[in-house]
């Protein structure tokens, strides 16, 4: 495989502010991202402490498994990201490459866990609007919960597939291409953060979602 | 005057002239232009709009149906706000100029500028879709449960394309954000930066921070509207307010987003009018990041007759007052900036004296809105109306053509008739008063917002305000005609035509693509202006006459 | 494996990762707990621990203060905002919640 001179762009004086400058960017979207997530949070905190009950009883019929498995997924994904980060700094395109595909892999699992799951609610009629059959007590906020639910993970899902579009991105074209070298690898760092920051969500979705009245 | 067409040597503008070197350029000049034209396409949608509601508010019986009416004011609000205001002068001025300004040779990332454009323009196509097919008619608050639950208008559509421009805004705040952070030439510390660099720093602070909130509630909107869900419907256990609380978490800050660029734009105007450095430098710049931080905790203010506890009333009328404090501080630094200065009355300096007049009327009268007693009886009047248009119209699209003049010369190598511009800005600030200050009066008499039609004795202050907007209307559409005019016929302009002080006066006019042949060094501050010798220093250190 | 230029090893991240998982078991075990109301503070708790590990760790913020940190902190700071001006209305409202 090629391995090609990169130049820095016109408004940039080296790669290495390039490089520091794109992970400031990401940095900075990642601030909006947070702001974005976190103001659906507050709707469910908002509903959750008006409606405690109603939550509990509510979110007792989300899957937990499927929750549980998935961010066992997406937390060794972030390890993997960071172990292909590494292969890259070190040079070692072969790693990298493996790395990178165990990452997307790891995603594309968790969208197939997720996938499932929507099944399993679609059967167990949580389904706001479409198949939703509240249960006794729950009325009316619990469908509220289910309504975060579906916002919170599809929002989430998204994110992820372009995460792993990202991922098969910088793979497929970049790394391919040699444009991914010890000298300068940011464009991978960048997705990395993008990455992480996907995983950090999914850290605090799986508390609202999975662990509320449980006991 | 010369009227004989003359060329410009190679430039941004004319280098490359296919189709493609336009719509796929990463220069953030073409790309400010091509902003430029969108936004001016929208200001005449919005206008057009404005247009129908001041012609049928003429006579109480009125021209349009009420329910065309609703749809005229909705549009004129959500064109004028989302896709005139907030983008106006940060996506043209913005980013023609912040990148010369700091010494640098593009945007941090050209890419996403681009990208930004096009998002920008499929929100406007989205919008556009929504007009066609019937329009809306929530106002361009959407307030629950009227727009998730009664409206029978293309609320979704509607949502959607809000959703989608945000993504714009946050875009182009994040490429200047970071560029102010990491491409400052050489010598360009932070407290050399001319106060529009500033301005620009702290409204992309601002779009960052307060769009992905709106995001947020225009997606549960449009779930609740699209999916049939009762996020905001008390029945089943939501709250309409939630919609307003976090719409005014974004709405509030958006119109700080509109007057801090604006702010900025003045700064510049005053100081290279009046050959004065601007008065109090530190204050300003701090003023500027105050609003920007403070605008966060005011936005309930918009929430007072809405149902919300009177305690937090109060939190929010307190916290209104405070940030009214830092704007105060700037106009008087201002008209402080005056004093002892050689004033010339050119186009760009009668826009901003007008602006400092009218940002003044608008900021002391959002003090009395602030009011509870006040706002308890002018809510949802034309005193509401007549405030936010005295700082949106009269303060921001003031700013706003002043700063297209004063950069006139610099972006396309031409001067403007001087005579007719300056004609232009007083017939605006004429026009502008004849329309808006007799909402004032309308708003403390009663007159509802959002109300197509009204009792009799009240026709004479209508009439007033419709003849004033006829002839703001006149003194809008002046520009495009003698600014269009100088493309082809006007008079030649030098690299540093007004004597200012900037980067951005110390390369060609136009520039060339990279901007500067050598990236600039820094050698001192922004406004290094000696009114009584008559001489000035660039900012790279080279003394002027 | 080899320390790779500016990065810190592997291990480390493993480490991390095998603390995160543990996090995450300890947090599923409180959910049966029957903690009340302080489940959630809990929960919420060791996720921002878990935040925190992967923004320090794994997204570099670790090392000298810097520009990344601000803007890192400032969007859950900003949320304050939210949080905090809202519940002014939300927690002295005599309407709500809607019964």
């Amino acid at each position: 495989m090629p391995s090609r001179t990169i130049a820095p762009e016109l408004q940039y004086a080296d790669l290495a502010q390039q490089g520091d400058t794109a992970q400031l960017g990401m940095w900075v979207f990642i601030t909006t991202e947070t702001l974005f997530f976190g103001a659906l949070l507050f709707t469910y905190f908002l509903y959750r402490n008006a409606y405690p009950h109603q939550f509990a009883l509510a979110a007792r019929d989300a899957v937990l498994w499927c929750g549980s498995v998935n961010i066992g997924l997406i937390m060794t994904s972030s390890l993997t990201m960071v172990l292909a980060i590494n292969a890259a700094a070190d040079g070692r395109r072969r790693a990298l490459a493996n790395w990178l595909l165990a990452t997307a892999f790891l995603g594309v699992c968790f969208l197939a866990v997720k996938g499932f799951e929507y099944y399993l609610d679609y059967g167990d009629h949580v389904v706001p609007a479409v198949n939703f059959i509240a249960k006794p007590g729950e009325a009316p906020a619990g469908e509220l919960f289910w309504v975060f639910y579906f916002v919170a993970t599809g929002l989430h899902a998204i994110h992820l597939t372009i995460g792993v579009g990202l991922v098969l991105y910088i793979l497929l074209w970049r790394v391919r291409r040699g444009e991914i070298t010890s000298v300068y690898y940011a464009p991978l760092e960048v997705v990395g953060l993008y990455w992480s920051f996907v995983d950090t969500v999914w850290l605090f979705l799986f508390p609202a979602i999975y662990l509320v009245g449980r006991s | 005057m010369s009227s004989v067409a003359v060329e410009l040597p190679p430039n941004y503008a004319n280098e490359e002239h296919t189709i493609g070197s336009w719509l796929l350029t990463r220069d953030h000049k073409r790309i400010a232009l091509l902003f430029f034209a969108s936004i001016t396409v929208f200001f005449f949608v919005g206008g057009f709009a404005a247009t129908l509601m001041r012609l049928h508010l003429a006579t109480p019986q009125g021209l349009l149906q009420p329910s065309v009416y609703n749809r005229m004011f909705t549009m004129h609000g959500v064109v004028m706000v989302w896709f005139f205001l907030i983008p106006s002068i940060p996506t043209t001025l913005g980013n023609f100029f912040i990148p010369m300004m700091i010494g640098a040779h593009d945007l941090a990332f050209p890419r996403i500028n681009l990208a930004s454009w096009y998002v920008f323009n499929l929100s406007g196509l989205v919008l556009l879709y929504a007009l066609v097919m019937g329009g809306v008619d929530t106002g361009w608050t959407f307030y629950t449960p009227f727009s998730t639950l009664y409206s029978n208008s293309y609320v979704f559509a509607a949502a959607m394309a809000v959703f989608i421009n945000g993504f714009s805004s946050i875009m182009t705040g994040l490429n200047f954000v970071v560029t102010i952070h990491r491409l400052r030439a050489p010598g360009m510390t932070w407290v050399r930066l001319p106060l529009f660099v500033w301005g620009i720093y702290s409204v992309s602070l601002v779009m960052l921070t307060a769009t992905p909130v709106l995001a947020m509630d225009t997606v549960l909107l449009a779930v609740e509207r699209f999916i049939g869900v009762g996020l905001f419907d008390p029945r089943r256990g939501g709250d309409p307010l939630l919609w307003q609380h976090m719409f005014w978490f974004y709405s509030h800050p958006a119109v700080y987003i509109m007057i801090l660029p604006a702010m900025g734009v003045v700064s510049e105007l005053i100081a290279c009018y009046a050959r004065r450095p601007i008065f109090g430098y530190a204050g300003m710049t701090i003023a500027m990041m105050s609003i920007a931080i403070l605008s966060f905790f005011v936005w309930a203010h918009h929430m007072f007759v809405a149902g919300i506890s009177i305690y937090s009333a109060v939190v929010f009328s307190l916290m209104t007052y405070f940030v009214a404090v830092p704007s105060a501080i700037k106009v008087f630094n201002w008209t402080v900036s005056l004093h002892k200065g050689r004033i010339i009355f050119d186009a760009p300096m009668i826009y901003a004296l007008g602006f400092v007049l009218l940002f003044t009327i608008g900021g002391l009268t959002g003090l009395m809105l602030a009011t509870l007693a006040i706002d308890v009886d002018v809510h949802a009047t034309y005193f509401v109306i007549a405030h936010f248009h005295y700082i949106m119209v009269g303060a921001t699209v003031s700013a706003f053509f002043g700063g297209l003049h004063y950069w006139w010369p610099k972006m396309t190598g031409r001067f403007y008739p001087e005579m007719w511009a300056r004609f232009a800005a007083i017939l605006t600030f004429v026009g502008f008063n004849l329309t808006f200050f007799p909402q004032f009066i309308l708003g403390y008499l009663g007159m509802p917002r959002r109300s197509y039609t009204y009792p009799p004795e009240w026709q004479a202050w209508n009439v007033l305000s419709s003849a004033g907007a006829s002839i703001l209307a006149v003194a809008y559409l002046l520009p495009l005609f003698y600014l269009g005019w100088s493309l082809v016929w006007g008079r030649r302009a030098g690299p540093n035509p007004w004597g200012a002080t900037g980067l951005e006066w110390t390369t060609s006019s136009p520039p060339p693509k990279e901007n500067f042949e050598r990236t600039p060094v820094v050698k001192l501050g922004p406004y290094s202006y000696d009114p009584e010798r008559g001489s000035y220093i660039t900012q790279d250190g080279v003394r002027h006459a | 494996m080899k320390r790779a230029a500016g990065r810190d090893p592997a291990l480390l991240f493993v480490v991390a990762w095998l603390v995160l998982v543990l996090l995450t078991g300890i947090s599923i075990w409180t959910a049966f707990l029957g903690l009340g109301v302080f489940a959630p503070a809990v929960q919420f708790g060791i996720a921002a621990t878990q935040a925190a590990i992967l923004f320090i760790l794994f997204m570099r913020l670790k090392g000298p203060p810097s520009l990344k940190w601000v803007f890192a902190g400032s969007g859950f700071f900003w949320l304050l905002f939210l949080y905090g001006l809202s519940f002014t209305d939300y927690a002295t409202r005599q309407g709500w919640p809607h019964r």
